[in-house]
């Protein structure tokens, strides 16, 4: 009885002194101070130091450095005094050596903001930070750049973030996020402002730049929801892509929802989505007069969306069924185009003050759709010129 | 027998009743068209011998085809474009000789309408849908501050809808207007502006005024797409002295998406993009702003009015990628409340000292906060 009594008080003083451990707030950059705070000067240190599970409270400011998060935690910016923004930024001190390789198409990576090899198992969750790139202008020949990468194997949120002047010579992403493992993984991107990467510069074996990207291994293994986020001059291929390049056979599932993404430059995809189960929907697409709004795959769908000042408003790379229905164009080149499909739920679209309405379908006359002002119903090439 | 006598004085009637409206329903409900795409329908070579011949209350079927002329409707009757052959776009264009200055609008100025609803006479809706109006090469004398270019205009005393139309290239330096509806009347009209194309336009996208106290002109402009122009002060939408409603319209580019001059008028559900060196939406009295999503512009929000409580009140809207968030301009009494506010240089600017009417809003990424103190 004794030795259980020596066991129990040993176990209680055990409780007491790690509870307030537990208890304590982390904070970087010393804007809370007092008992209850454990303060870090570097956001790198505090996510070194602090229990897995944790949150650690960003001061605003400026950190110039490149941070690697390997527990689950919570990184959240918060406001002082008048001031509301912690920022990440390059060191200009420090190495620009890439700090990560893609696990799905092998090219070396500078991630600001790594998510990678977390120990124990859970979610990442980032909020309320912005994550400058001005500053890496290594190069496509060098790297990749990217404002925040979650590798295989993470998981988490992103919400409320700022990613922008990922530019890098034209090789610059905003958010990347991807599973390689064989294991699935959920990763949610919302709410964040995302803008000025790439600046149109169409490099790097075709991954090009853009501003948001997550892409996993066939069959897909990352099911990634990309929402309400508000993306600009986002350049290169994609300026919101679920899968970066169809050539290496990339794959997620997810959806992409309630996202704004104007003022795309070059020759720029605003969103580019592949594969079967992700759902494009309510998304607004404006001033991309030289890309693609929405460009879609086999068995996907399109669906609420609305699209005006686009050059190609939603293009299918199908020749089998795609589901395109209820989405809202206005001043484009070509409204819809459907890679040679000849079935397919097209309904419910409606097409206003477009050169051209449908183009490379191989089906029966399409009804059910809404067209006005509209010079060619159906392009007689075998897609829009 | 009183009661047979009745019943068939009834009947009477009611078969006379019968017998009119199958008269004249041919003429009420008949279509014409301009153009010779339809066989079965009597013709017109013109939209404007069309819209002086027809019986008020037709529909007008506008076959595709570039129709270079100046229209004035006078009567309650529907334009709408058709398609024909694969083909789906009518087109009213500039005549090869130049418009015409064909009415004085409220504020004065002198206008040059390539659509203009005007002295519609029996009263009734005049309803636009399926057409494009373009303003290529459109010539208007003396064009400047006190002579405009409009798409289409609906004079005072007019109503009607205004849907699926596309107005263009409404591009005189300072002076081109996609869509301008006005109300200087007593008796109070209304016009819908709704899922319009507007783009290319050098002066203003939609534009709505009546001069009234109170507002004679109910404005529903809901919907529509707007491009401005960056390198001219292009205003997107613009309301004065109004009441109604501004909903989903997609508004970027230009110097200001849209703004409420004073009049009860709800601001909702808009996305407003792409105004680099301008306002997103800019209001006064009366205004209520909520649920629009604003990024990528310089100010999300430009305070005017005068200051009366309660005043204009601003909830639940999101803004991305500012300079600045909330000009207050030192206007007291303006509810800025439970909004997200992420990514800019500047939160709230001269805000006043006393009944800022500033609550509590999600802020996240925003450089400084407070700028610029009001005596």
């Amino acid at each position: 009885m004794s030795r259980h009594l020596a066991w129990f008080f040993f176990a209680m003083v055990m409780l007491a002194v790690s509870a307030p451990l537990q208890a304590l707030n982390y904070e970087v950059g010393g804007c809370k101070t007092g008992s209850g705070y454990v303060n870090f000067t570097t956001i790198s240190a505090a996510v070194a130091g602090v229990p897995a599970g944790a949150t650690i409270q960003i001061c605003p400011g400026v950190y110039p450095e490149q941070v690697t998060i390997t527990q689950p935690l919570t990184l959240k910016g918060i406001g002082f005094n008048n001031a509301n923004r912690a920022m990440i930024t390059i060191n200009p001190n420090g190495s620009l050596a890439p700090n990560v390789t893609s696990s799905i198409n092998g090219l070396p990576f500078y991630a600001q903001v790594l998510v990678q090899n977390i120990n124990p198992a859970g979610p990442v969750s980032i909020i309320g930070i912005t994550v400058d790139g001005s500053g890496d202008n290594a190069g496509c020949s060098a790297e990749t750049l990217a404002g925040i990468f979650y590798a295989s194997g993470t998981s988490g949120t992103v919400n409320e973030v700022t990613a922008r002047n990922q530019v890098n010579g034209g090789c610059g992403w905003g958010i990347w996020v991807e599973n390689g493992a064989a294991s699935s993984q959920t990763i949610t991107i919302e709410n964040s402002s995302v803008h000025n990467q790439g600046n149109g510069g169409i490099g790097n074996f075709g991954i090009g730049s853009g501003g948001i990207s997550a892409v996993s291994i066939v069959p897909p293994t990352l099911s990634a929801a990309i929402r309400g986020n508000f993306l600009s001059s986002t350049g290169g291929e994609a300026g919101l892509g679920v899968a970066g390049n169809d050539a290496i056979l990339s794959e997620t599932n997810g959806e992409i929802s309630g996202n704004v993404i104007t003022s795309n430059p070059q020759f720029a995809t605003s969103i580019y989505a592949c594969c079967d189960s992700v759902v494009v929907s309510g998304n607004t697409v404006a001033n991309n007069t030289a890309g693609f709004g929405i460009e879609i795959y086999s068995g996907m769908t399109a669906q609420g969306n609305k699209l005006s000042n686009v050059g190609y408003s939603i293009v299918a790379h199908s020749d089998t069924a795609t589901t395109i229905k209820s989405n809202t164009i206005k001043n484009t080149l070509c409204g819809l185009s459907f890679g040679g499909a000849s079935s397919g739920t097209i309904s419910g679209n409606t097409l206003n003050d477009s050169f051209y309405g449908f183009a490379n379908w191989g089906g029966p006359p399409i009804g059910g759709n809404s067209l006005y002002n509209v010079d060619n119903v159906m392009s007689t090439t075998s897609d829009c010129p | 027998m009183k009661h047979t006598r009745s019943i068939s004085k009834h009947w009477v009637l009611f078969l006379s009743a019968v017998a009119l409206i199958v008269a004249a329903s041919p003429a009420q409900a008949a279509n014409y068209e301009v153009g010779t795409c339809i066989a079965s329908l009597p013709k017109f070579p013109t939209i404007q011998l069309a819209v002086n011949s027809v019986p008020p209350g037709s529909t007008i079927l506008v076959c595709p085809a570039t129709y270079s002329e100046q229209v004035t409707i006078s009567r309650p009757l529907t334009l709408r474009g058709l398609s024909s052959s694969n083909q789906d776009r009518p087109v009213i264009a500039a005549p090869p000789n130049g418009l015409a200055i064909n009415v004085t609008s409220i504020t004065g100025a002198n206008v040059a309408a390539q659509v203009l609803v005007q002295n519609v006479a029996p009263p009734g809706n005049v309803n636009l849908t399926g057409i494009t109006v373009d303003g290529s090469r459109a010539e208007v004398s003396g064009c400047s501050v006190s002579a405009f270019l409009a798409g289409i205009f609906y004079a005072s005393g007019t109503s009607g809808t205004i849907n699926e139309m596309t107005t263009r290239n409404q591009q005189l330096p300072s002076c081109g207007y996609g869509i301008w509806i006005e109300n200087g009347a007593g008796p109070n009209q209304s016009i819908t502006v709704e899922n319009n194309s507007v783009h290319d336009v050098t002066w203003e996208g939609i534009f709505a005024i009546s001069n009234q106290t109170p507002s004679t002109l109910a404005a529903t402009i809901k919907g529509n797409f707007v491009t401005g122009k960056d390198y001219n002060q292009t205003k997107d939408i613009e309301v004065n002295g109004v009441s109604g409603a501004l909903t989903g319209n997609v508004v970027t580019g230009g110097l200001q998406g849209i703004t409420n001059d004073g009049g009860p008028v709800t601001i909702s559900g808009n996305v407003v993009a792409d105004i680099s060196i301008g306002v997103a939406i800019a209001f006064g009295d009366g205004s209520t702003v909520t649920s629009n999503k604003i990024s990528n512009v310089y100010t999300a929000f430009l305070l005017g009015g005068s200051g009366v409580s309660p005043g204009p009140t601003v909830t639940g809207n999101t803004t991305k990628n500012t300079t600045y968030v909330v000009m207050y301009n030192c206007i007291p009494n303006v509810t800025v409340k439970s909004n997200t506010f992420n990514d800019s240089e500047f939160g709230f600017d001269h805000v006043p000292t006393a009944n800022s009417g500033l609550g509590v809003n999600s802020i996240y990424n925003i450089d400084t906060v407070q700028t610029s103190t009001c005596p």
